[in-house]
């Protein structure tokens, strides 16, 4: 592989700094075989600015802290190989988030807020009895439950989403990908109309244009197209019911 | 909880208002197709054009009309209408250089074309009623063929790609599977279309209409 310089152009603002105003840096670093931006990032706070932030724990697209926008487009900065990328790479924050600095934000805040406001755990009436024998669930059920289970919360969706950028309160694709994973559940006892009242709103599903950049872009590949259309449906038939 | 909101919060009316714009822009893409091909009957001749259609008209432009001021009040009620959310929206279409959320811009550019085209249009149609082939033919010779081009597009692509949209957000079916229809579907009509208008143009006019 012929060597290539690669040129780095990284957003770089640190709240805590307001008097230095958000600005474009760029930094340049010779290509190994294989790297990945989460590499190449490491090298560059290693070996020329140690005041790069930027967020990263597991390296292999499980733990979704390094979303970020790469050339534009949200992703996961340790799944993406500088190879797939031309020798100018542009790194920014996700938009939506709240920035911590650099390239790294709080996507922790906005996840348990929306864990909350969407009350996204089990609903059931039923005690939990240790001893008991599980209850059983049938394979296409619970293979449906997994497929939205997958998502792990990297805030890629929302970033690529155009209604998340334009109103704060949209809940976005995580959250009707999350929706949908309890509206599948059998041992959900909530009516849909009780998830209606959250989620059949201009916050909620009916806010969504379907633009699609979610489901084109969400690193897991959930089908989120399938899974919004799910909710619309679903949320549609409550309010045709009237009740 | 923020008083004004919780007040103003009815998801009922959300969700109908949705489905008021799914139901206004399902009827509104059957009249346009309906419409187009009835008219283009001319190209079989003017006896297919010229047959009493008036009972059709006389529900059919009203209902038209509501519909398109319906769809066009409830689809313009997520438009970014702040000069800020425009800007966001831009900058963000730019940046993520993704077809499908450019194709929202064109839904909304298309749409306020087709609010305005579409009023001339039947302005210009009912000022000079009945609907007749030696008519239509002198309105396309007499400087519409242009215009009529032009309404013709960008209603089929405002009609198709919200039939997309339409699909895609209700539809039980991968995008990828069924967009290459609707690209044909719409080459189809736009073709159709344009076959139609070049038919009125050559067409001969009777002495004193041209």
């Amino acid at each position: 592989m012929a060597e290539r310089l690669l040129t780095f152009d990284i957003f770089r603002y640190n709240p805590a700094t307001p008097e230095i105003p958000p600005r474009m840096q760029e930094f340049q670093l010779e290509e190994t075989v294989g790297m990945s931006l989460f590499i190449a990032l490491n090298r560059i706070r290693e070996e020329q600015d140690p005041s790069l932030m930027f967020d990263f724990v597991c390296r292999a697209a499980v733990c979704g802290s390094c979303g970020m926008l790469i050339n534009g487009r949200p992703g996961l900065a340790c799944k993406t190989l500088t190879q797939d990328l031309g020798e100018k790479i542009t790194l920014m924050p996700l938009p939506v988030f709240k920035l911590v600095g650099d390239l790294s934000v709080d996507t922790g805040v906005w996840f348990r807020y929306l864990n909350v406001r969407t009350e996204a755990w089990i609903h059931t009436d039923q005690v939990f009895d240790p001893k008991g024998l599980e209850e059983r669930m049938d394979n296409p059920t619970a293979h449906r439950i997994y497929e939205a289970e997958r998502c792990i919360e990297c805030g890629c969706c929302i970033g690529a989403c155009a209604t998340a950028n334009m109103r704060e309160d949209f809940i976005g694709a995580a959250f009707l990908n999350r929706i949908a994973r309890f509206l599948i559940d059998p041992r959900d006892e909530r009516p849909a109309a009780h998830i209606f009242e959250v989620v059949g709103t201009d916050e909620g599903v009916f806010g969504c244009i379907g633009l699609m950049a979610c489901d084109d872009l969400c690193p897991m590949e959930i089908p989120l197209q399938g899974q919004l259309a799910y909710v619309r449906r679903k949320m549609a038939l409550v309010a045709l019911r009237g009740k | 909880m923020i008083l004004q909101k919780t007040l103003a919060k009815s998801p009922r009316l959300e969700a109908w208002m949705e489905l008021l714009e799914l139901a206004s822009g399902l009827f509104l893409l059957g009249f346009l197709q309906f419409h187009l091909f009835n008219v283009s009957s001319i190209i079989l001749g003017p006896a297919y054009f010229d047959h009493d259609h008036n009972w059709m008209v006389y529900t059919g432009i009203p209902l038209v009309v509501l519909a398109i001021g319906v769809h066009g009040v409830v689809a313009m009620r997520k438009a970014p209408w702040q000069f800020q959310e425009a800007r966001i929206f831009l900058q963000h279409s730019k940046r993520l250089a993704h077809l499908d959320t450019w194709a929202w811009l064109v839904q909304i550019i298309t749409g306020f074309l087709v609010l305005i085209l579409a009023a001339i249009h039947i302005f210009s149609v009912l000022h000079n009623w009945p609907i007749e082939a030696v008519k239509s033919t002198a309105r396309v010779q007499g400087g519409y063929f242009s215009f009529l081009m032009l309404l013709l597009l960008v209603a089929e692509i405002h009609a198709m790609v919200g039939l997309y949209r339409i699909m895609v957000k209700w539809s039980w079916y991968k995008r990828q599977k069924f967009t290459p229809y609707l690209v044909y579907s719409t080459m189809f009509f736009v073709g159709l279309g344009f076959i139609t208008l070049l038919v009125f143009y050559f067409r001969s006019l009777p002495k004193g209409l041209s």
